[in-house]
C-alpha cells in the first residue's frame, strides 16, 4: 500500500446509513486517520416549523423526524403535549400505542438488518428483510391508514380503533416472525463472513459510553442494561415482561446481537398486548380538539426508540402554538462524537459496517 | 482483522438456497395488483349534498393545500358560501386533518391514490361528488 495521505468523501449517499450524511475520511492507504462528520442534507426546520403551526398541526410534522421509525416521535409529541394540558389516555389507547411503537420497532430492525447485511455484501438478506418489514407495513396501512408516515397516535389517544379482526392479523404475523427469525440466525446472525468482518470492529468501552451519554444498543452492547421502558417505564409497559438484552464485548458484532435479541422481545410484547388488549373508547372526549391552549409550563419526555432513548422538551406560553419543542435523539452524538472517533484506525470497507451498527438517523440531527 | 475457520457458520448460510422453493414475496404488477386496505388514506372525496362550505378543511390545513373554490356543480342549500374545496395534490401530506375537522362529515380519503396525468395542473384536484 502507498503511504500516500488522500482525502475522500463517504457519502451523502451509501449503504451505511438511512438518509444523506456524508463522513470525510482522511486515509493512508486503506486506514483512516482522522474522520469528519458532514451533515445539512437533510434540514427542514422540523423544530422551527412547529413553533409556526397550531398543536394539531404541527403534529402532522413530527414524524418525519425519522423515517425509518415515525412513531416514537409521534409518542413523544402527544405524551409531552399530554402532560402539559393536563390529559390521561384511556387504557385502551395505551395499549394500541404499545403495539404500534413494538410493530414500529420491529420493522426499524428489520430495516436495520437490510442495512447491515447489504454493508457487507449479504444481499439477499436485506431483500428478506425489506419484505418482512412490508408484511408489517401492511398492518400498519390497515390500521393507520399510511404505511410509512402513521399520524396516528394523537394528543388524548390514537386517531381509529382497531379494525375486525385485526389482533387475529397481528397473531398470525407473530407466529410467522418467531419462525422466520431463526432463519435470519442461520443466514445472516451466525454467517462466519460476517462474524469475521464485525468481531472486534467498531468497540466501545462501558467507560466510553456511559462517559459520552451513548444509548440504545451502543450502551447496550457494552454490557450496560439501559433501557427506557424499564427505567422511566411510560405507557404500560411496567405491566408487561420484558427482558433488556445486553452484550459485552461492545463491538459491531455485540450490537447486531442485541438488536437481533431485541426482535424476540418486541414480538414476546406484542404477544402479551394482544392477549391483554382491553375494551373501551380509543380517543378521550375534548369539546374542542382543534384548539388545544398548552398552559405556560414545561416538561420533558422520552421514550425508547429502536435506536435508543428518545426525548423531547417542550413548553408552551398559553397560546395555540408551542413555544418551544426540541428534539434529543441518539443520532447527534453516535454521528459526531463516536463515529469520528471510532473510525480512526478502521478500514475504508468497515465504514458503512459501523456507521450502520450505531443507528444513526440524519434528519434527527439536522431537526 | 482475524479470520478463522468456522464450519458452521459457513455451512449454515446456505439454508437460504431454500429460498429457490418457495413462492416469490413480491406480485406480478401490474397484472396483479394488491388491494389497498380499507381506510387507506388515498384521494379526497366530498359529498355535495352534505358539504357546507365551512372552510374548517381550509383552516387546518397546515401545508395551505386547500382553498374554497366556486364551481359549477350543484351545491347543498345549507352551503353558505357557496364553496367548496380544492386540494393541492403538490402541498398535501395525506394527514387527513381536514376529514377530521369536517362538520358534516362530507369529506373523506378514498382508498384510490393512482393520478397519472402530463398537465402540472392537475395537482389541483376536484374531490370526488361522493360518500
Amino acid at each position: 500500500m502507498s503511504n500516500k495521505h488522500i482525502t475522500i468523501f463517504h457519502g451523502p449517499q451509501h449503504p451505511g446509513i438511512t438518509g444523506n450524511m456524508s463522513v470525510e475520511l482522511d486515509l493512508i492507504g486503506e486506514t483512516i486517520q482522522k474522520a469528519t462528520t458532514h451533515v445539512g442534507y437533510l434540514h427542514r426546520g422540523f423544530e422551527k416549523l412547529v413553533e409556526r403551526r397550531t398543536v394539531i398541526q404541527a403534529f402532522t410534522i413530527v414524524c418525519r423526524i425519522c423515517v425509518p421509525e415515525p412513531d416514537p416521535n409521534e409518542a413523544n409529541f402527544a405524551m409531552a403535549v399530554e402532560e402539559l394540558a393536563g390529559l390521561e389516555v384511556t387504557p385502551r389507547a395505551e395499549y394500541i400505542r404499545v403495539m404500534v411503537l413494538e410493530l414500529s420497532r420491529l420493522a426499524a430492525q428489520f430495516l436495520w438488518m437490510a442495512g447491515q447485511s447489504g454493508s457487507i455484501g449479504l444481499y439477499a438478506v436485506g431483500q428478506w428483510a425489506i419484505a418482512d418489514r412490508d408484511l408489517i407495513l401492511d398492518l400498519f396501512e390497515e390500521l393507520t391508514g399510511a404505511r410509512v408516515y402513521h399520524m396516528y397516535i394523537y394528543p388524548g389517544g390514537v386517531r381509529r380503533d382497531l379494525p375486525e379482526g385485526f389482533l387475529g392479523r397481528v397473531s398470525t404475523l407473530l407466529n410467522y416472525m418467531k419462525k422466520r427469525l431463526k432463519e435470519y440466525d442461520d443466514v445472516f446472525i451466525n454467517n462466519a463472513s460476517f462474524k469475521n468482518r464485525a468481531i472486534g470492529v467498531g468497540v466501545i468501552s462501558q467507560e466510553e459510553a456511559i462517559a459520552n451519554g451513548y444509548v440504545g444498543q451502543v450502551l447496550r452492547a457494552c454490557g450496560v442494561e439501559a433501557d427506557v421502558r424499564k427505567d422511566a417505564p411510560y405507557l404500560v409497559y411496567e405491566s408487561l415482561d420484558f427482558k433488556v438484552p445486553t452484550q459485552t464485548a461492545g463491538d459491531v458484532y455485540a450490537r447486531a446481537l442485541v438488536r437481533r435479541a431485541e426482535m424476540d422481545q418486541s414480538v414476546h410484547i406484542l404477544e402479551q398486548v394482544v392477549k391483554m388488549m382491553p375494551e373501551g373508547e380509543v380517543m378521550i372526549k375534548m369539546p374542542t380538539h382543534r384548539k388545544f391552549k398548552l398552559p405556560k409550563d414545561d416538561t420533558w419526555v422520552k421514550v425508547e426508540s429502536a435506536r435508543g432513548e428518545f426525548a423531547y422538551y417542550m413548553a408552551g406560553d398559553g397560546s395555540e402554538k408551542i413555544r418551544r419543542m426540541q428534539v434529543r435523539g441518539p443520532s447527534l452524538v453516535h454521528a459526531y462524537t463516536l463515529l469520528e472517533s471510532l473510525l480512526v484506525g478502521a478500514e475504508l470497507s468497515d465504514v458503512a459496517l459501523i456507521m450502520n451498527s450505531l443507528g444513526i438517523c440524519p434528519p434527527e440531527i439536522e431537526r | 482483522m482475524k479470520w478463522s475457520v468456522d464450519i458452521q457458520g459457513t455451512l449454515s448460510p446456505l439454508k437460504i438456497l431454500g429460498a429457490f422453493f418457495q413462492k416469490p414475496n413480491t406480485i406480478a404488477y401490474p397484472t396483479v395488483k394488491k388491494a389497498t386496505a380499507t381506510g387507506y388514506r388515498g384521494f379526497h372525496t366530498n359529498l355535495l349534498t352534505d358539504c357546507i362550505g365551512c372552510a374548517n378543511c381550509q383552516d387546518v390545513c397546515m401545508n395551505n393545500a386547500i382553498d374554497m373554490v366556486k364551481t359549477d356543480q350543484e351545491y347543498n342549500a345549507k352551503n353558505a358560501s357557496q364553496c367548496i374545496p380544492r386540494i393541492d395534490y403538490g402541498r398535501c401530506c395525506w394527514c387527513s386533518l381536514c376529514t377530521d375537522v369536517c362538520p358534516p362529515d362530507s369529506l373523506k380519503l378514498e382508498d384510490d391514490y393512482i393520478n397519472v396525468t402530463k398537465y402540472a395542473s392537475d395537482f389541483l384536484y376536484m374531490p370526488k361528488n361522493k360518500e
